[in-house]
């Protein structure tokens, strides 16, 4: 069976290397997409992840008060992780954050300890600060970045349905073209097929070489595809990374998981593609 | 004609693959079983409403040479089709070696297909591939072994007489040559029917005598032979059984018989 795939590809060149071009394209603007945009998936997650709310307690508060808000938001389903900040660990914060309102030497501590609680998702940090309304006695504040929360969560949002619109357009698209490749390659051939139908060759004897030959176009063009990502990304990342103010954590998928996934496509659209082609002109 | 006629063909009897599967229920279902080919009031409408076979029946025996004539559009090809199940009948029951093939499955037509040699008169030799490899493709459909098909097909070929022109392809022979090649592709199985449509349609007279031949001497091998033609001189020189068809209709069925009646 690969004799005879490999007979055909030799006997039709042109299709054959049509059909490899289309994987090519598909492939390499499929895999410029997933790069970019589990790059904008991973920074939306950064981006979510500075979202927390904040408990501050009175400068004076029982630790019975502070235990109480614990507990209280330990049994919040919504939470992640709570963090304790200690009234010096936060005065040390802040001389770090804002210098400029340490000019002089403060006398005393003038804040108070604090929780920090980290919510499962971004979203929630509304609802998080909701439930600790009216606050509880010794609570002197609680906040969740309010507008700035919704702004961020609204950017983020559009963002990722603008990836996933244009992720199903093209992997559509690039379905329908390298459909179309293989129909056509396929319909030059169909008098091949009926006379092999004629002679007694079963449904799935026709079918072999054609998608074993599909498979093989998908192959070289996936291939070709990563190679050729992997020079752009060589050659094109080093000048782009320094002017994209990410921070840190924010990364695009990593090379070889795009490229399984590009090769897996490839092979399945090859094979599939060329497969489900076939169908109409067996019926002979 | 005499000298082909004294000319034995050293082959392997025909397979035997078609043989009736019938239940013995009465004498006509015996007379069914031994027959090669039955039609029974067959009709085939195509859409809209051109009738290309209106009431066929007749029984063909194992061994029979058949000529089917008639003019253009007479339904020759229609019948032909049927035979491999190409084409589905619009009413009427046809049985080929013992198979209904109303009641055939799908998935055993290529089975069918394999014990029923076919020549076109287009030959369709597969282009790209050399007189053996487009006879061995036959057997290849059917999963025969590498030695197999280094044993059968210079066979076939020598019978045909090409096999010096194994290695060529089909754009480099002239028509008389790729329908040898068509005659080996389907006869290579040794199949116990052989239809041809027009098989000397697309060829000189001259060449057309020695594919005559050729098929004379498959069916003294005991192959039943099916030939739908145009070809009038052939008809009356042989002297076989002619099956006429006009319109549709089967004019005349004469056991040696000429191409128009006397």
């Amino acid at each position: 069976m690969l004799g005879e795939a490999v007979r055909s590809i030799g006997a039709n060149v042109s299709t054959t290397v049509a059909a490899t071009m289309t994987v090519l394209i598909g492939m390499f603007l499929l895999g410029l997409f997933i790069a970019f945009a589990t790059y904008a998936h991973s920074w939306s997650d950064h981006v979510k992840d500075e979202l927390v709310v904040k408990v501050f307690f009175d400068r004076e508060t029982l630790p019975r008060n502070v235990e109480a808000v614990r507990v209280k938001l330990e049994s919040d389903s919504r939470v992640k992780r709570i963090e304790f900040v200690s009234a010096d660990k936060a005065l040390e914060i802040m001389r770090q954050t804002r210098p400029d309102l340490f000019d002089t030497e403060l006398p005393y501590n003038p804040l108070g300890p604090a929780y920090t609680v980290i919510p499962n998702r971004a979203e929630d940090t509304e609802g998080i600060a909701a439930s600790l309304k009216p606050r509880p006695s010794g609570v002197h504040n609680v906040t969740y970045g309010e507008e700035k929360a919704k702004r961020i969560l609204k950017v983020a949002n559009v963002i990722n349905s603008i990836f996933l619109l244009a992720g199903l357009i093209l992997l559509v698209a690039s379905t329908i073209l390298i459909a179309n490749t293989i129909r056509l390659s396929i319909f030059s051939r169909r008098r091949e097929i009926e006379v092999m139908k004629l002679v007694g060759a079963t449904n799935w004897f026709v079918r072999g070489p054609f998608m074993l030959e599909g498979l093989l176009c998908g192959l070289v063009g996936s291939v070709l595809a990563v190679i050729l990502l992997f020079l752009s990304k060589e050659v094109a990342l080093p000048s782009i990374i320094p002017r994209l103010d990410s921070g840190p954590g924010v990364q695009a998928i990593a090379f070889w998981a795009n490229a399984l996934i590009l090769l897996g496509i490839g092979l399945l659209l090859g094979a599939a593609g060329s497969g489900l082609t076939l169908r109409r002109f067996l019926r002979v | 004609m005499t000298a082909v006629q004294e000319t034995t063909l050293v082959t392997d009897p025909p397979a035997e693959a078609l043989e009736p599967e019938l239940p013995q229920r009465d004498g006509a279902a015996v007379a069914a079983a031994r027959a090669m080919i039955v039609f029974e009031n067959v009709h085939k409408v195509y859409k809209p409403n051109v009738i290309a076979l209106e009431g066929a029946s007749f029984v063909i025996e194992k061994g029979e040479f058949v000529f089917l004539v008639g003019p253009s559009g007479s339904g020759k090809s229609t019948m032909v089709r049927l035979l491999l199940k190409e084409l589905e009948p619009t009413s009427g029951t046809i049985v080929v070696g013992g198979r209904d093939l109303g009641r055939l499955r799908r998935s055993k037509v290529p089975q069918l297909r394999r014990n029923i040699g076919c020549v076109f008169q287009d030959f369709k030799l597969l282009p790209g591939r050399s007189t053996a490899e487009n006879v061995a493709y036959a057997l290849k459909v059917q999963g025969e072994g590498r030695n197999a098909i280094r044993r059968k097909v210079p066979e076939v070929l020598n019978m045909v007489g090409l096999a010096h022109k194994a290695n060529s392809f089909p754009d480099e022979l002239s028509g008389g040559e790729q329908q040898r090649v068509s005659i080996a592709r389907a006869f290579v199985n040794h199949p116990p029917l052989l239809v041809c449509d027009e098989p000397t349609g697309n060829l000189d007279p001259d060449t057309s005598v020695g594919i005559m031949q050729l098929l004379y001497r498959i069916n003294r091998s005991g192959t039943t032979v099916v030939m739908a033609t145009h070809d009038r001189e052939m008809v009356d020189k042989m002297r076989r059984r002619v099956i006429a068809l006009e319109d549709g209709r089967i004019a005349r069925d004469e056991r040696r018989g000429g191409y128009t009646s006397e």
